[in-house]
């Protein structure tokens, strides 16, 4: 909190549609007792004389004077409980909750918001222990932290990750996967108003070793392992990390349908000409990783084939890059049809690809992302020459292996 | 006697088919899940403790005391400052004002800036969150 940094009083200018947040925010962050000032949302748009007839008017929250409450907050002598120093000890509730019928069990889940509300497999302990099969792994170990934002992180183990898996409808073979995802501390959902999307591409022999859909369909639900390794995610991001709490913790205005099962893309290593992604990243071909990426989404249907550097269809591809801008990278997701294309055009390595991608004849330079922060993954069945893209940044890659 | 039999034959038949097919319900429920009872396990993860921060103590009066004014980045935060900037001119025109715009983002710190109010500052308004 600022004002504990700054030592002096402070009023936080909130828009009443983030007064859930603010509160909560203020609790997270050791200061629940926080003085706010409330105005009118939204702010952003308004005019001056809009703004000044908000400011002349009451606290919607509070009902009091606006300027009168600032001044008062500044003023008023703090009381015992705003003085308080210590700490506040959390609780996720007991490690298993009371003997019912399933389908009870079911409602139970779905009420205190620890589902996507699709029907889940109930963890029970039996089923907890088949999926801790899956890797050599302690129950006990402590997987790493994940916190949805800029919120507090929580901690989690093996076993608390074998529970989410198991209500995704994982296999214990998957699990290695689903623990590598959990170790990247990414919740695919978190605190924006943007609504934005996770994406994870899987590389190495585990792809085969469990079943990964790489080839016609990649993208969709056409494999088990796909499907509940993406569903895993995001039970992992709203049981592991506290995220998807809406008003509180999720924020995303408009929402997003890639939050069910986020962006799952194992890549098609065999038939792509370049080095797979993990390898690009320093890792072995013989490695199996997971790569995790944040942004707005991939779209879909976006182009055909690309030819040459010359050509128009390549112009468009590097057009199509630059309306991405830099803050999010651009990360294009294309058929191997296309990615051998380009190789036969000369684009032999992905150095010499994502060099020719660094500007576009019309735009400058500074509206494209820079080389380094364009991805380009290949994946899919060879149906046809096509391509996707979206604003997507990568964020990093762990070893598959390890938790085997 | 024959009447008697009779009664009990069919009493046994009736019997016999309500348990029964009590039996096959029941069977048919605890298939279905609607009565074995399982015990699911908790899936959420372990918050940490949050240690409370002291609020900063409050000033007896703003007179002749300077507040800062720190626009985040939000869009709109700037003029929603200025109109507060405005009043407090109009109406406290002992409290000296002084509008800055934090660098970092609106989630991020700027430490050059909160080293500037703390050491010339007695108070700040922030805006705005949204």
């Amino acid at each position: 909190m600022v004002e504990a940094q700054l030592g002096k009083p402070a009023v936080p200018i909130i828009t009443t549609a983030f007064e859930s947040l603010a509160r909560t925010n203020a609790f997270k962050r050791g200061m629940p007792h926080q003085r706010f000032t409330f105005v009118p949302h939204p702010v952003w748009g308004k005019s001056p004389q809009q703004l000044r007839a908000d400011i002349e008017g009451n606290d919607p929250v509070s009902g009091e004077p606006m300027m009168q409450q600032i001044v008062a907050s500044l003023t008023r002598p703090l009381n015992a409980e705003e003085s308080k120093t210590g700490a506040i000890e959390q609780s996720a509730g007991p490690a298993a909750f009371p003997a019912d019928a399933e389908d009870k069990l079911q409602q139970y889940y779905h009420d205190n918001g620890m589902t996507d509300y699709l029907p889940i497999v109930i963890p029970t302990e039996e089923r907890v222990a088949a999926m801790l099969k899956g890797t050599s792994h302690k129950p006990d170990e402590v997987v790493g932290k994940m916190a949805a934002g800029s919120y507090e992180p929580w901690s989690f183990t093996v076993k608390q990750v074998a529970i989410n898996a198991v209500m995704a409808g994982a296999k214990p073979e998957y699990f290695p996967v689903i623990l590598a995802i959990a170790e990247t501390g990414s919740a695919s959902i978190f605190s924006s108003t943007n609504s934005f999307v996770k994406m994870v591409v899987i590389n190495g022999p585990i792809r085969d070793q469990i079943g990964l859909n790489y080839s016609v369909g990649a993208q969709g639900p056409f494999a088990p392992a796909n499907s509940t390794i993406g569903r895993a995610w995001t039970l992992l991001s709203k049981n592991l990390a506290n995220g998807g709490v809406v008003g509180e913790t999720y924020l995303g205005s408009l929402g997003n349908y890639g939050n069910w099962v986020n962006i799952v893309v194992p890549e098609n290593e065999e038939a792509s000409p370049y080095d797979s992604f993990h390898v690009q990243k320093g890792f072995k071909n013989s490695d199996s990783t997971v790569s995790t990426f944040t942004g707005w989404g991939i779209v879909s249907g976006q182009g055909t084939a690309i030819a040459g550097l010359s050509t128009p269809k390549f112009d468009h591809f590097k057009a199509v890059l630059g309306t991405l801008g830099p803050t999010f990278s651009g990360t294009v997701v294309m058929d191997p049809l296309v990615a051998n294309l380009l190789k036969d055009e000369g684009y032999d390595t992905m150095a010499k690809l994502l060099d020719a991608l660094k500007t576009r004849p019309s735009e400058p330079a500074q509206r494209m992302p820079r080389p380094q922060d364009i991805n380009i993954i290949v994946s899919g069945g060879s149906t046809n020459p096509y391509w996707q893209y979206g604003g997507m940044r990568y964020e990093r890659t762990a070893s598959v292996d390890k938790w085997r | 006697m024959k009447a008697k039999l009779v009664c009990s034959v069919i009493g046994a038949l009736c019997l016999s088919l309500v348990t029964g097919y009590s039996a096959q319900a029941a069977q048919r429920e605890a298939q279905a899940g609607g009565t074995a009872k399982v015990t699911g396990l908790n899936p959420r993860g372990t918050p940490p403790p949050i240690p409370l921060h002291a609020m900063a103590p409050r000033l007896e009066s703003l007179d002749g005391k300077t507040v800062y004014f720190v626009d985040d980045g939000f869009q709109g935060g700037d003029l929603l400052l200025q109109e507060m900037i405005g009043w407090f001119n109009r109406n406290m025109p002992n409290v000296k004002t002084v509008f800055r715009k934090k660098a970092g983002g609106f989630d991020g710190p700027d430490p050059a800036l909160y080293a500037e109010i703390k050491e010339q500052g007695d108070a700040m308004i922030m805006a705005t969150g949204h």
